[in-house]
């Protein structure tokens, strides 16, 4: 069977929707007396259109206001951060932590030290008199900091995008 | 209700007067639990997520902006809270002959408009939800483009073109299910 051209379908369904133009709407009319095929689709989308209509809001249960009041306070909100992604985070963490740790225990940052010398940054003299001190950094003790400060951000996501979203789960399950 | 007046019932909720709540939820809850059926076809999961989109919207009550209608941004937490559920449920397989068509006896005479809109049904089920729910809320005429288009995430002229796709396809599958009806008798 031939198919209907996609515009020529559009305007049947302008047509049932009352959009179509008096001389738009007298043209199709006109379409419509001189094609059967035209005629038949126009029945099928009459049919849609008219059962769409007769549509309702669906009803709910009779007691749906006192069980959304009842739930009102026993709302917990639940992390939208799925706990895989968690679980990939902290292994991330930890990986790098360990990588770090290696380096460090197997002496790579030992001779890792620098200067910075206060007194070759540009400041007008009239502001500063005195001769500034020189910083010594030492790299192993940085990265020792960067460690534990990665630790705890390890501890931080174990407990806020693992641990607690977990339990939350079993507790609405329950 | 006006629009004011659901602002003042509003404000009343924020003050701490819970109950005032009930108001907006008699007020929203048939339209919240059809949005929530379209997307689900399931009575008992849609009254769960509707009940669930209610709670939701409460605790964030203090995030409405009231640049757009209460019901505009309640429907849309309704809308995104059941595609959550359904893509939670999505590993269990509901194969059409399994969804469940409402029908309530009372509301419908003779057994030719039973058997339409159980066909209507079947052919509304092959939708896709967002244009499901797009065409209930249309033809429920109680929502212009823009604030169908605002609660299931499109832009206002996809909105159109999708509500006549979907007619246009739902009179394919009606065609395609009648004539299926006619082989088997």
């Amino acid at each position: 069977m031939k198919k209907i051209p996609q515009t020529l379908d559009d305007t049947l369904m302008n047509y049932l929707d009352g959009s179509l133009k008096s001389e738009e709407k007298a043209g199709l009319e006109k379409l419509l007396d001189e094609s059967d095929m035209l005629r038949s689709r126009l029945d099928e989308l009459r049919i849609i259109h008219f059962a769409l209509i007769e549509t309702k809001p669906d009803e709910p249960s009779k007691n749906f206001t006192q069980l959304v009041m009842g739930k009102l306070d026993g709302y917990v909100e639940r992390s939208t951060f799925p706990i895989r992604n968690g679980i990939f985070l902290l292994a991330g963490i930890l990986a790098a932590v360990g990588i770090v740790a290696l380096l460090v225990s197997a002496g790579v940052f030992d001779q890792t030290q620098t200067v910075i010398d206060l007194n070759k940054i540009n400041i007008p003299k009239q502001y500063i008199q005195q001769t500034l001190p020189a910083i010594s950094i030492n790299g192993k003790v940085l990265i020792n900091i960067i460690v534990v400060l990665n630790l705890g951000l390890a501890w931080l996501v174990l407990d806020r995008a693992i641990l607690k979203p977990y339990f939350e789960r079993r507790m609405q399950t329950r | 209700m006006t629009n004011e007046e659901e602002f003042q019932c509003i404000d009343r909720v924020l003050a701490g007067d819970q109950q005032a709540y009930a108001i907006l939820v008699d007020k929203h809850k048939y339209y919240a639990f059809s949005i929530a059926m379209k997307v689900l076809q399931n009575k008992v999961e849609a009254e769960e997520v509707a009940q669930d989109a209610f709670v939701k919207a409460f605790h964030h009550l203090s995030k409405f902006n009231r640049e757009a209608k209460f019901s505009t941004w309640l429907y849309r937490i309704v809308f995104n809270t059941a595609i959550s559920a359904k893509r939670k449920n999505r590993q269990i397989f509901q194969s059409i002959e399994n969804t469940i068509v409402e029908y309530n006896p009372g509301s419908e005479g003779t057994l030719e408009s039973t058997d339409k809109k159980k066909y209507v049904n079947q052919a509304m089920a092959k939708l896709s939800d967002a244009d499901r729910t797009a065409l209930s809320l249309f033809y429920l005429e109680e929502f212009s483009l823009d604030e169908i288009a605002a609660i299931t995430n499109l832009a206002a002229n996809t909105i159109k073109v999708r509500i006549h796709r979907a007619r246009q396809r739902m009179a394919d599958e009606l065609t395609l299910i009648l004539k299926q009806e006619a082989l088997t008798l």
